[in-house]
């Protein structure tokens, strides 16, 4: 797709970009993915944002052994890998590191990152539960980084600065939303792999350029007519898909398998709700980034996001569950326990949970089981 | 007519009648638990070489910890509402709860109970790690071994179903997610008690009024929680009963942490876990025999400091560790053979000096707001921080950072901890990663080498200094 060159040469020069804005006395703020951080703020200071979504790279990883121990998600360790290299282009870019607290894999790069590098780090509570009282901390979270954004930029966020902002962010939401809901039954007019790039690539890219790649994309794929493929169709989903880690979207396309939908709390930008540019903008931000949107497996209970699960696999209309998760992120862990039963009473379906500490060794275990999978859910459907 | 396991009971301190009283008890929970004639055999040798049961305190705290361990496993069979809460920060709302209705509740940490006692003086927990291993918790992915415990023993219908179940669903993951598979399989209500540790690296001793006010109402609604789902109401009046009825303990419990750091140690480390855990596991037993076992314990131990008496040699390296095993004491007895003296843990030094008097008035406030003072709580710095003062504070010579491998908490700053507190209290550390909890792969025999090595490095820096 002619737009998808587009957006490659946009990240080509993006850090290029970066480094003139900056340069020019713009301020950049980096934050961790996990959905919880309004970009809106950062965009309405006069900011830019970035999310730090690299992962895949087991030598990052590496890197972290005299830091902390092993125990801690790969994904994790990768950012305090880059973080304490003193020489990856995006930690050493940033102003400013704002951390949503979400689990204590989280706080080990704020805490790491704090301690042992330059960086400023900026963190901020996400409670795990929904409440009264958890939604004001959480709106107390996000006026403190308001509070922060401003010393730091010099900049009032002022109520139309911040409408804007959230005008552009939730036309962003939408074409997400618009352009994953094409995929809801028949042929996929994109592929899953370009979705989750395009996904990667908003978390990097300048907002303006992003929303005009995303418009034109889903006027490309409106007029597209996507020819069947048979292939079964996959829901993926687990605590992290990192730019730069798409060995199980690979291998699931190597194995004739159909990615149609993903969920992902780190790596997929929750596309689901807009927030509402009306009234008390902070609270409106609280509502949609925390309220409204389906937390990752750390909430407790989490039935909330395995219930969406099952509504996305029905809606999706998917043969199979792929639940990839990265190594030590226990609430995934303990969940993937139990869910696959609930997924069998309510839709039938099986699930296979998959692994990953970003070793190369592990590929050829991974194929193994994605195949025998894709080819068990192929079997089951023509037979 | 004698049975199996008088031997083993009365080395635990009981008595000829209360064994006799008792027998129809002791005789269920034991089949409960699959333990026969051989594991008394088996436990008789473990608790000898353990415990130092020469002291009479020792044997009544390990008669504390069995009768509590009857009364779990008995809890439902003896009509008691039950209430699991979460190690450790729930015990004090544990307290209040148990005050409420002492009679009608059972209320304990039920993981902490089983390595106390199946650990502790049966050296038979692998079989409940197993079975929590296979019903939810499998090894290999660094899944907390207390939880392993818990979900195991419930499998097993060692412990039984509660009706309620709450923990600290801000400190960890483990803890609320595996309520949440336990509320899956059992149907049980489980209230988590929430809140962030959001504070920055060095930012203790500070904390932002709001984290006090989201954690203590989150405290609040879990008595909330209790009036509903076991009919109990947890007054301020229930509150100040079980401040009340605990200062005896906790009284004790500071006098003999003070007297466990005499010079030449006169008491192991193990013995003070032993009273320390109890407080923290327990909330019956804890209170009605556990200061009684304590004073006692307290007098025996000064009778040993007034004759020079110590478990390891006068002028030994002292050294404060995280925590003694709460399953296994041959880990530190190791230790303490490898020359140091685990003059105090974590848990058992002293308060901060920082901590002034509350202006905060509900009862989950007042808890909330010690826990951010108390440092463990605020933030992995914080904890950092309580072990630069204790340094400091008792004047020791080494540090054993005996960090909890699968407990987030502890792993996430496994190496900042032990880099900061060598810096700031100018003593070396020794970094260990432990399972405290279970022992299987980090046995004594797996640590010993690392351990000795390091006495032998705070020896030397003694003698040095000395020079
Ligand atoms: S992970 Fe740590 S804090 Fe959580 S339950 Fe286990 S030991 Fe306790």
């Amino acid at each position: 797709m002619e737009i998808m060159h587009k957006l490659a040469s946009h990240l080509k020069t993006r850090l290029v970009e970066l480094n003139r804005a900056k340069q020019q006395g713009r301020k950049i703020v980096g934050y961790t993915p996990g959905g919880y951080l309004p970009e809106e703020l950062i965009l309405a200071s006069g900011a830019i944002p970035i999310c730090l979504i690299r992962g895949g790279d087991h030598s990052v990883v590496e890197l972290t052994g005299a830091y902390l121990c092993r125990w801690i998600d790969t994904f994790c360790r990768a950012q305090i890998g880059y973080a304490v290299s003193g020489d990856d282009p995006y930690y050493s870019i940033v102003d400013l590191l704002a951390i949503p607290i979400t689990d204590n894999h989280i706080r080990a790069i704020s805490d790491i990152t704090d301690h042992s590098t330059d960086i400023e780090v900026f963190p901020f509570g996400v409670p795990h539960m929904k409440e009264e009282s958890t939604f004001s901390y959480y709106l107390h979270g996000i006026t403190r980084l308001k509070a922060k954004l401003e010393a730091l930029t010099g900049t009032e966020i002022t109520k139309p600065k911040l409408r804007e902002a959230i005008s552009l962010c939730n036309r962003e939401r939408e074409l997400f939303r618009e352009i994953s809901l094409m995929r809801k039954s028949g042929p996929v007019p994109i592929s899953s792999r370009d979705f989750v790039a395009l996904n990667h690539a908003s978390f990097l890219a300048d907002k303006e350029v992003m929303v005009e790649i995303l418009e034109s994309l889903y006027k490309e794929l409106k007029g597209r007519i996507a020819l069947p493929d048979g292939h079964p169709r996959i829901l993926l989903t687990g605590s992290t898909l990192a730019m730069g880690d798409s060995r199980v979207l690979d291998l699931i396309d190597e194995a004739g398998g159909e990615v149609v939908i993903e969920e992902f709390a780190e790596g997929i930008r929750p596309y689901w709700e807009n927030v509402n540019p009306d009234g008390d903008l902070m609270k409106a931000l609280a509502e949609c980034y925390f309220m409204q949107r389906v937390p990752p497996a750390w909430f407790r209970p989490g039935n909330e996001r395995r219930d969406f699960l099952i509504k996305l696999a029905k809606d999706f209309n998917v043969d199979g569950v792929i639940w990839y998760q990265l190594m030590y992120r226990e609430s995934y862990k303990t969940e993937s326990y139990y869910f696959p039963d609930k997924l069998k009473r309510d839709t039938g379906l099986r699930m296979l949970t998959v692994e990953s500490d970003y070793d190369p060794s592990e590929m050829g275990p991974l194929r193994t089981r994605i195949e025998t999978f894709i080819e068990t859910i192929r079997g089951k459907r023509h037979g | 007519m004698a049975n199996y396991y008088d031997e083993l009971l009365k080395i635990c301190g009981f008595e000829d009648g209360e064994i006799k009283k008792e027998k129809l008890r002791i005789d269920k929970t034991f089949e409960r638990l699959e333990l026969g004639p051989e594991d008394m055999k088996t436990a008789e040798e473990w608790v000898r070489q353990n415990h130092d049961v020469e002291l009479a305190g020792v044997r009544k705290l390990l008669r504390a910890w069995l009768k509590e361990l009857l009364d779990m496993v008995l809890a439902k069979d003896e009509g008691k509402k039950i209430i699991y809460y979460g190690f450790p920060t729930i015990q004090g709302p544990g307290m209040a709860i148990k005050a409420a209705a002492p009679e009608e509740l059972y209320v304990a940490c039920p993981d902490v109970v089983l390595c106390h006692t199946l650990g502790q003086i049966f050296n038979k927990l692998t079989p409940v790690l197993e079975a929590g291993e296979e019903n939810g918790l499998p090894p290999g992915h660094g899944l907390c071994t207390l939880q392993t415990i818990r979900v195991g023993g419930l499998a097993k219908g060692i412990i039984p179903v509660p009706d309620l179940v709450t923990g600290s669903s801000y400190y960890c993951d483990m803890g609320s997610k595996t309520d949440e598979l336990l509320h899956e399989k059992y149907g049980h209500r489980a209230v988590y008690v929430d809140g962030s540790m959001d504070s920055r690296w060095g930012e203790y001793p500070e904390y932002l009024p709001q984290r006090v006010e989201f954690l203590g109402g989150q405290l609040n609604k879990l008595f909330e929680a209790v009036r509903e789902v076991v009919g109990v109401e947890v007054t301020s009046a229930a509150w100040d009963k079980a401040m009340s009825i605990s200062r005896h303990l906790f009284h004790s419990i500071g006098q003999l942490t003070q007297l466990a750091m005499a010079d030449p140690m006169p008491i192991s480390s193990v013995e003070v876990g032993l009273a320390l855990q109890l407080s923290a596991g327990s909330t019956g037993k804890a209170i009605t025999e556990g200061p009684e076992a304590i004073d006692i314990l307290c007098q025996e131990v000064k009778q040993r400091i007034d004759r020079g008496i110590g478990v390891v040699e006068k002028g030994a390296p002292r050294v404060i560790d995280f925590a003694a095993s709460f399953s296994d004491p041959s880990i530190t007895h190791m230790m303490e053979n490898a020359g140091l003296a685990v003059a105090a843990t974590l848990l058992s030094a002293p308060p901060p000096k920082s901590i002034q008097p509350t202006t905060y008035t509900t009862p989950g406030e007042i808890r909330a707001e010690r826990e951010m003072q108390s440092g463990i709580y605020h933030s992995s710095f914080g904890f950092a921080q309580r072990f630069v003062d204790a340094v400091k504070d008792l004047g020791l010579d080494g540090v054993i950072w005996g960090y909890q491998y699968n407990c987030r908490p502890m792993a996430e700053a496994s190496h900042l901890i032990k880099e900061w507190v060598a810096e700031s209290a100018g003593v070396p550390v020794l970094s260990l990663e432990m399972d405290i909890y279970d022992s299987r792969s980090y046995s004594a025999a797996a640590l010993r080498t690392r351990v000795e090595a390091f006495a032998e490095t705070l020896r030397v820096r003694k003698a040095v200094a000395k020079v």
